[in-house]
């Protein structure tokens, strides 16, 4: 296949392929460049993970030394209501969060690779609230403003419907938080946007010729082309929503509540190890959280290679 | 274009992200230096208030006490204890730290906190009936820096602006069930009478003292059955529901403040120390209390709790200027006219004397005074894992007032939780 390089500036392109053949002084360079990452990674990272997967074996309150269990935390997960609680709550998020959320990203990408001037200016304002999402401020800015009497809550009263804040309302928390990750769509927006300018051109002009109209482009160009970036996008926003955190903490004041309409799967986790001292009880819940987002991850690449098209392949 | 390799690349990085989530529970600590003049490390939870009096109070420490430096920092009270645990996995608990006697036995049981008997505090200003509640197993881990009673509060200003009026000493369920109908009923929505009082475990520990009942038994299991529990959250059943209980979701939005301090409710059972807490909050100018209803007129099952203890940490380098700090905190009557009665009513005699009560802090010591022939023995230090069940406690009883619990699901399951933690802890 032919490429059209109009390679941007700061987005995700291929890296430059490997040159053949290194001595050994440019290897050592190497590891030595990479010794403080490696470090970090095998002090920072492997290891508390090697120590949680041992603690999740046992009873740790924190203070004395754990005790051995075998496998009770794991089994003993399956009868604790609260838990099958966070996991119907973060399978929610993510089953609803995270498609509507890759939409959103696309379909502002799709305008804005139409968009001939004043495009940088709108990618940037569209990334913001990705950048600033994650941060505590705006899970409290979130949380006034879907408060009682907050903007949300006065605005839909304008129109005659009446249902408070939705902090405080159970069945309201839920798409707060939806819309609070929606909202984020500006990473997955400006991968989007990248995949779409190293789509060849002469494509979209064959179809026009062949009279194409912009539906049949989309299904039969633009999402094939694209779909490395989709399931790309799909995987990352997957796994990230499994493991939200600090807006839920924040917004539920720490609890999880109101009802545990917001008790996501990791802040029961921090909730059982550093409210209720029982840390081997919360490694078990991080490994089967490991665990599920690897099988998850697993089941989508079997699944990608019916719907995923790459460039370097015959089929 | 991507290819397949960097792609997989960067999932993995993805993954791994998910996975180090499972690092969570090896973090580092610090301790004081012990070099000349020695610094140690004092932590304590509370809001800005609070904050500002203990500054001036390590200031004032510090200038009688030369050779030592104190390192000050606070958090609020949820993550202090978050905080604290992180610390003690680490071994890094700082040297001195205000203490809450529901953790008391957990951190003391688990080898965490000096044995105050090894090290020199005075002591001989305290009321001996108070200090047992800082001592497990015969030793003592806590001093107590204050007491505080439990008490109902309430806001006379809002009382006269809707036309109900004020309790009159010591009542009955009845009559102050009556009480909250009649705010309920007269707030018309923008008052309501008080948060879900079965939620309160003190409540109702006091109400089982009405009975004759203990909470705990010595040797840590529970001391009432779930009969009682099911005839306590039924108590309020007929109010769930009425303004006379703040709806579940109008006080979820407002945490961490309480109803009571966002102005939603014109009354809230708790500690008689919070007075200050609340008038900063809810910008009240004078609020009141009155004892808690019993139906036994002579049985008000109330008690002085020490409202915070000072202890140490077992592996404090300095055993010597931790103790002095903490006899300070407690004996010196310069603090207590510091503190007034922000950590409650000062437990030595020493520093009450030397504190000048004005307004609503002597609202506070009249409180005290006047349920002086009320009180009993207070209870034993609550069994580990307590801060579970109280969080429990309340959340069982905010899912009763969402109607997603029925009284029977909640006394079941806060007793499966109980059992659990027992049986954890043992």
């Amino acid at each position: 296949m032919t490429q059209t390089l109009t390679r941007h500036r700061g987005t995700a392109a291929a890296p430059p392929a490997r040159a053949p053949r290194r001595r050994g002084a440019d290897t050592r360079a190497g590891y030595t460049f990479l010794l403080p990452w490696l470090l970090g990674f095998i002090l920072l990272t492997v290891g508390p993970m090697l120590s949680s997967l041992y603690l999740s074996f046992t009873n740790y309150n924190l203070f004395e030394a754990p005790k051995w269990i075998g496998l009770d935390n794991y089994t003993s997960l399956f009868q604790d209501e609260r838990f099958l609680q966070s996991v119907g709550v973060t399978l929610g998020y993510v089953v609803f969060g995270t498609p509507l959320k890759l939409a959103a990203a696309l379909a502002v990408a799709l305008l804005l690779n139409n968009a001939t001037r004043g495009q940088g200016f709108y990618r940037s304002a569209f990334y913001a609230p990705s950048l600033i999402g994650a941060s505590v401020s705006i899970a409290i800015v979130w949380k006034a403003m879907f408060g009682d009497q907050g903007p949300v809550d006065q605005g839909l009263s304008f129109f005659g419907i009446n249902l408070g804040g939705w902090v405080g309302n159970p069945s309201m928390t839920m798409p707060m938080m939806i819309l609070l990750t929606v909202w984020q769509f500006g990473a997955p927006m400006v991968i989007f946007l990248a995949g779409l300018k190293q789509i060849p051109q002469e494509l979209y002009e064959a179809a026009s010729v062949d009279g194409a109209g912009r539906f049949r482009k989309f299904v039969n160009i633009t999402f094939p082309m694209l779909s490395p970036v989709v399931f790309f996008n799909l995987l990352l926003e997957t796994i990230h929503a499994f493991q939200i955190f600090a807006s839920a903490y924040i917004i539920s004041n720490g609890e999880g509540g109101p009802a545990g309409s917001t008790l996501f799967y990791t802040l029961y986790l921090y909730l059982r190890g550093f409210s209720d001292f029982r840390m081997g009880y919360a490694s078990a819940m991080a490994w089967l959280l490991v665990i599920v987002v690897g099988v998850i991850t697993l089941i989508f690449f079997r699944t990608s290679k019916s719907w995923v098209h790459y460039s370097g392949d015959s089929k | 274009m991507i290819s397949r390799r960097n792609f997989l690349t960067a999932v993995a990085a993805g993954t791994v992200s998910a996975a180090a989530l499972a690092a969570c529970g090896a973090p580092a600590g610090q301790t004081g230096s012990a070099e000349n003049p020695v610094t140690i490390t004092y932590t304590w939870w509370g809001n800005d208030d609070r904050a500002e009096r203990t500054r001036k109070a390590i200031a004032l420490f510090e200038k009688k006490n030369p050779d030592v430096k104190v390192n000050g920092n606070f958090t609020d009270f949820a993550g202090y204890w978050q905080k604290r645990a992180t610390e003690a996995a680490g071994g890094g608990l700082p040297d001195v730290m205000q203490w809450d006697l529901s953790y008391l036995r957990d951190y003391a049981q688990r080898n965490q906190l000096l044995d105050l008997g090894t090290v020199k505090i005075n002591t001989d200003a305290f009321d001996k009936t108070l200090l047992p509640s800082g001592q497990i197993r015969g030793k003592t881990y806590g001093i107590p820096t204050s007491t505080n009673a439990f008490a109902v509060y309430y806001d006379p200003a809002k009382l006269k602006e809707i036309g109900v009026a004020e309790p009159a000493g010591t009542w009955t369920y009845a009559e102050y069930k009556d009480w909250l109908t009649k705010i309920g009923q007269a707030g018309g929505g923008k008052y309501f009478g008080a948060s879900d009082f079965t939620g309160i475990w003190w409540q109702f520990n006091i109400w089982l003292r009405q009975k004759g009942i203990d909470a705990f038994t010595g040797d840590g299991k529970l001391g009432f059955s779930k009969d009682d529990l099911r005839t306590w959250l039924n108590l309020n059943s007929d109010l769930r529901g009425t303004n006379a209980v703040v709806p579940a979701d109008r006080s979820a939005q407002v945490k961490p403040k309480s109803p009571f301090g966002s102005n939603l409710t014109v009354s809230e059972n708790t500690w008689d120390n919070f007075m200050a807490g609340y008038l900063k909050d809810s910008g009240a100018k004078e609020l009141k209390l009155v004892p808690v209803p019993s139906d036994d007129p002579d049985n008000l099952g109330l008690f002085l709790k020490p409202s915070m203890l000072m202890v140490a940490s077992a592996k404090t380098r300095n055993k010597d200027a931790a103790a002095r700090f903490i006899d300070f905190m407690v004996n010196d009557p310069e603090v207590g006219n510091i503190f007034k009665t922000s950590r409650g009513v000062p437990a030595s005699k020493t520093q009450r004397d030397g504190t000048t009560f004005e307004g609503t802090d002597k609202a506070v010591v009249d409180y005290e005074t006047s349920i002086g022939k009320y009180l009993r023995d207070a209870p034993e230090p609550p069994i580990v894992g307590f801060g579970t069940l109280e969080a429990a406690f309340l959340r069982f009883n905010e899912d009763l007032n969402y109607g997603k619990l029925t009284v029977d699901g909640a006394v079941d399951q806060w007793f499966k939780e109980a059992e659990d933690v027992i049986k954890q802890n043992a």
